[in-house]
C-alpha cells in the first residue's frame, strides 16, 4: 500500500514537472511527429532556416525565421565563415534565444547543401553556447509534402532577449590549431573520396589533395532518399538510422570517444554533418570543426598535404 | 478548335481575368485547328499595350503609363549629358528605342511572365496565374543582377538586415514607386516620396549609447546611412565582365549629385565607347562620372566601420582612390574622391 502511494506521488511530480524539464529529453536528430508532439511545449523554439521568401509561404507553427546566410557568411575570399560574435548575440537575442533554450532547427533537404545547412546552424547554435539544439529529420519537405502537417504563413515575432550566452568556442578551430595538431589529432576529411584522394577539387579551392595525416569519412552516405526503397517519389532527405551511423563512423575514427576528432571540408559547411553526429548523436566529447577548411589550407603552400 | 496549350482549369474556373477566354488578351484565331492557324494574329505580351488591362485597371494604367518602370526614362536620363545635340537624337533613335525601352516592364513582366533580360526569360511565374506581388519574383526577374540578391546574401556576403528580419522589398518601397504617382519624371532622383531610412528609424542622435549616438550626430548630412551600414561588397559590373582582379566591390566617395554627402557608389557600365558599335558617340563623355551613388541593400547593425572609426579615418578601407579609378575613365571621376583624414585629437 506504501509502495503504490509512493508511485502515485511520484506520477504527481512527473506532472509537475515544468515543460522544460522534457525539452531537454529532446533526440538530437528528432522526427517530425516528435516535433509535431513538442510543439506545445513553450520553451521550444523551433528555426526555420530556408530564405524568407520560402518561410513567408509556409512553416511549421510558430517557427521563427533564422535565414541560413545570416550565420554562415562570406569573409574575404573565405566562403560559410562564422557570422561576428557581436552579429551572433544580436541574431540569437533577436530571435528570443537564451543559452538554456531548447532549438530544433529545420530546412530543406532538396540538395546536399540544403541538407548540410541545417547541421551547420546546429553547429554554430552550440559555438554560441546553446545547449539544447536538435535538427529535424526529413526538413520541412517531409512535415508538409509528405506528412501535410499544419503550416503557418504568420511571421513569428519573437520576444527579444539579450543573449547572454559563454560562447563554446573550442569546437572550432582555426588553420594555425590544425598545423599544430598533426599527427596528435584524428583529423577527419568528409569530403567524397576523389576529392580526398587528390582527383578532383571545387573551384574555390586552390589545390588537389587532403590535410596531411587524414582519414576519408564522406558526409554524402550520413543522408539517404525518403521514404526508403526502389521508387521515383522524392520527398526528402533523412539521416540514416544511428546504428548504420556509428557502424559508419567507428571504422574510421575509432570507438575511443575522448581523443581529439577536427573535421573538415572545403569550406567548412559539410563539415558540420559528421561534427553533428559524431558530437551529439554519438557522444564523442571533444570533436572540432575546422572552419577553414580547404579553401584555406590549400592557399598556405606551408600547410603540409596529401597527395 | 487547336488545345496545344493548357492553363490550369481550376484557374480559369476561378480567375476572372480569364473570363473572356485567352483570346480577350492574347487574340489570334479560335477557329484555327493547327497551332499556326490559331496562332494568327496571336499577341504574346498583350499588357504591353496598357489598354488591356486598363479594361479594368484604368486607375493602375493612368499613372503606370507615366512611370519609370514603363518609360524606362531613367536610362536615358543617365546618360543623356553624354551627347551632344545630333548625337542624342542619334542615341534616341539607335539606342534608346531599340534598346533601353525593350527593358521597360509591361504589366505581365511583373504580375505574369518574367520579363526578358538580356533576350532570357525565365518564363511564366506561377503557371499563368495573375500574381499580386511575390518579390523573389516579380521584383528579383529584373533586379536580380544586383540588388535581390545583395539583399538576401546570396552573393556571399551578409543577408541585409531587414531581409533577416522578414522585410521584403514591398515592406519599404511602396506601391507608388512600381506604379507611378501620376507624374512624369525623368530620374527616380526627382521622385520625392522615396523609401528613406529615417522614416522608420526616426530617432537617430537619440540613442542610449554614447559611441552610437555620437556617430550619428556626427555624421549626419555629412555620410549616408549606406556609408556605414552597407555590410559588405557589392556587385559591380566588372564583378562579372572581368577585366582585372583588383577592383574593389566595395567603394566609398562622394555622391556626384551633391558633390559633398560621402556614400556608397557603384559602377555603372558606361564606358567611353559603349555606343560605338551603333555609330553613336559621346562628345561630353567626361560630363559625367563612370560612378553613381548606389543604396546598397546589404545594410547591417554592425560593419567593420560601426565597430571602429579607425576602419575610415585611419585605415581609409573601401575609399575611392586615384589608383582605383577605373581605366580611361570619366575625367569626372576624380570629382569623387573623398579625402578622408584622422580624427584630431582634442584635449
Amino acid at each position: 500500500m506504501k509502495k503504490r502511494k509512493l508511485l502515485i506521488l511520484f506520477a504527481m511530480l512527473l506532472c509537475l514537472l515544468p515543460l522544460s524539464a522534457m525539452a531537454s529529453t529532446l533526440p538530437p536528430i528528432i522526427s517530425t511527429e516528435e516535433t509535431a508532439a513538442a510543439l506545445s511545449n513553450q520553451d521550444l523554439i523551433i528555426l526555420d532556416i530556408r530564405k524568407i521568401e520560402e518561410y513567408k509561404a509556409g512553416h511549421i507553427p510558430g517557427a521563427i525565421s533564422m535565414f541560413y546566410g545570416n550565420l554562415a557568411i562570406k569573409r574575404g575570399d573565405s566562403d560559410n565563415e562564422l557570422t561576428p560574435d557581436d552579429e551572433l548575440v544580436d541574431l540569437l537575442g533577436s530571435a528570443g534565444i537564451k543559452p538554456e533554450s531548447t532549438i530544433i532547427v529545420y530546412g530543406k533537404t532538396d540538395t546536399p547543401a540544403d541538407r548540410v545547412n541545417i547541421t551547420r546552424v546546429a553547429w554554430t547554435l552550440k559555438y554560441a553556447g546553446v545547449a539544447k539544439v536538435s535538427v529535424m529529420n526529413g526538413g520541412f519537405e517531409k512535415w508538409s509534402i509528405r506528412e501535410k502537417r499544419a503550416v503557418s504563413a504568420d511571421m513569428a515575432k519573437p520576444k527579444a532577449v539579450s543573449y547572454k550566452g559563454k560562447f563554446n568556442k573550442a569546437i572550432f578551430v582555426n588553420k594555425d590549431y590544425v598545423k599544430n595538431s598533426l599527427n596528435k589529432t584524428l583529423i577527419v576529411d568528409v569530403r567524397e573520396p576523389d576529392f580526398f584522394e587528390g582527383k578532383q577539387k571545387l573551384p574555390m579551392v586552390a589545390k588537389m589533395g587532403r590535410i596531411a595525416g587524414a582519414v576519408n569519412l564522406p558526409s554524402i552516405q550520413v543522408f539517404e532518399k525518403y521514404p526508403p526503397g526502389d521508387h521515383m517519389e522524392t520527398c526528402c532527405w533523412t539521416f540514416k538510422d544511428t546504428e548504420t551511423l556509428k557502424n559508419m563512423a567507428t571504422g574510421v575514427v575509432g570507438v575511443e570517444t575522448n581523443r581529439e576528432i577536427i573535421v573538415y571540408c572545403d569550406t567548412g559547411r559539410v563539415a558540420s554533418t559528421w561534427w553533428f553526429i559524431l558530437a551529439e548523436v554519438l557522444g564523442y566529447k571533444n570533436v572540432k570543426l575546422y572552419d577553414g577548411s580547404m579553401q584555406e589550407w590549400t592557399k598556405d603552400d606551408s600547410a603540409p598535404m596529401l597527395p | 478548335m487547336y488545345k496545344g496549350y493548357l492553363v490550369d482549369q481550376t484557374l480559369l474556373d476561378t480567375d476572372p481575368h480569364f473570363a473572356m477566354g485567352c483570346e480577350g488578351c492574347h487574340k489570334g484565331n479560335l477557329e484555327g485547328a493547327t497551332r499556326e492557324e490559331a496562332h494568327q494574329g496571336l499577341v504574346k505580351r498583350p499588357s504591353d499595350n496598357l489598354q488591356t488591362c486598363a479594361t479594368c485597371h484604368q486607375k493602375i494604367t493612368s499613372t503606370y503609363e507615366k512611370a519609370l518602370h514603363y518609360t524606362s526614362a531613367g536610362q536615358r536620363h543617365g546618360v543623356m549629358k553624354r551627347f551632344s545635340e545630333t548625337e542624342l537624337k542619334q542615341f534616341d533613335e539607335k539606342i534608346f528605342e531599340q534598346s533601353c525601352r525593350s527593358c521597360h516592364a509591361s504589366c505581365g513582366s511583373c504580375h505574369v511572365k518574367a520579363a526578358a533580360v538580356g533576350g532570357i526569360s525565365i518564363g511564366l511565374i506561377k503557371g499563368h496565374k495573375f500574381i499580386k506581388k511575390d518579390e523573389g519574383k516579380t521584383c528579383a526577374f529584373c533586379h536580380g543582377g544586383r540588388v535581390y540578391p545583395e539583399y538576401t546574401g546570396e552573393y556571399g556576403g551578409k543577408p541585409d538586415v531587414h531581409y533577416q528580419k522578414g522585410m521584403l522589398c514591398m515592406d519599404c518601397h511602396q506601391k507608388s514607386d512600381m506604379h507611378g504617382d501620376g507624374n512624369t519624371y525623368l530620374s527616380k532622383q526627382d521622385v520625392k516620396d522615396r523609401p528613406v531610412c529615417t522614416n522608420c528609424h526616426n530617432k537617430l542622435g537619440q540613442e542610449a549609447r554614447l559611441t552610437t549616438r555620437t556617430a550619428h550626430t556626427q555624421h549626419r548630412d555629412k555620410v549616408t546611412c549606406y556609408g556605414c551600414h552597407a555590410s559588405a561588397e557589392y556587385r559591380n559590373c566588372y564583378n562579372c565582365h572581368k577585366e582585372s582582379e583588383s577592383k574593389p566591390g566595395f567603394i566609398l566617395g562622394l555622391n556626384p549629385r551633391d558633390g559633398k554627402t560621402l556614400t556608397t557608389l557603384r559602377v555603372i557600365p558606361t564606358v567611353r565607347d559603349t555606343f560605338a558599335a551603333a555609330g553613336v558617340t559621346m562628345s561630353h563623355f567626361d560630363a559625367l562620372p563612370n560612378y553613381w551613388n548606389t543604396p546598397a541593400h546589404n545594410i547591417r547593425k554592425r560593419t567593420d566601420r560601426t565597430r571602429s572609426c579607425d576602419a575610415c579615418h585611419t585605415d581609409k578601407a573601401g575609399f575611392l582612390t586615384k589608383e582605383a579609378l577605373i581605366e580611361n575613365g570619366s575625367k569626372a571621376n576624380e570629382r569623387l574622391i573623398y579625402p578622408i583624414n584622422p580624427i584630431p585629437i582634442t584635449e
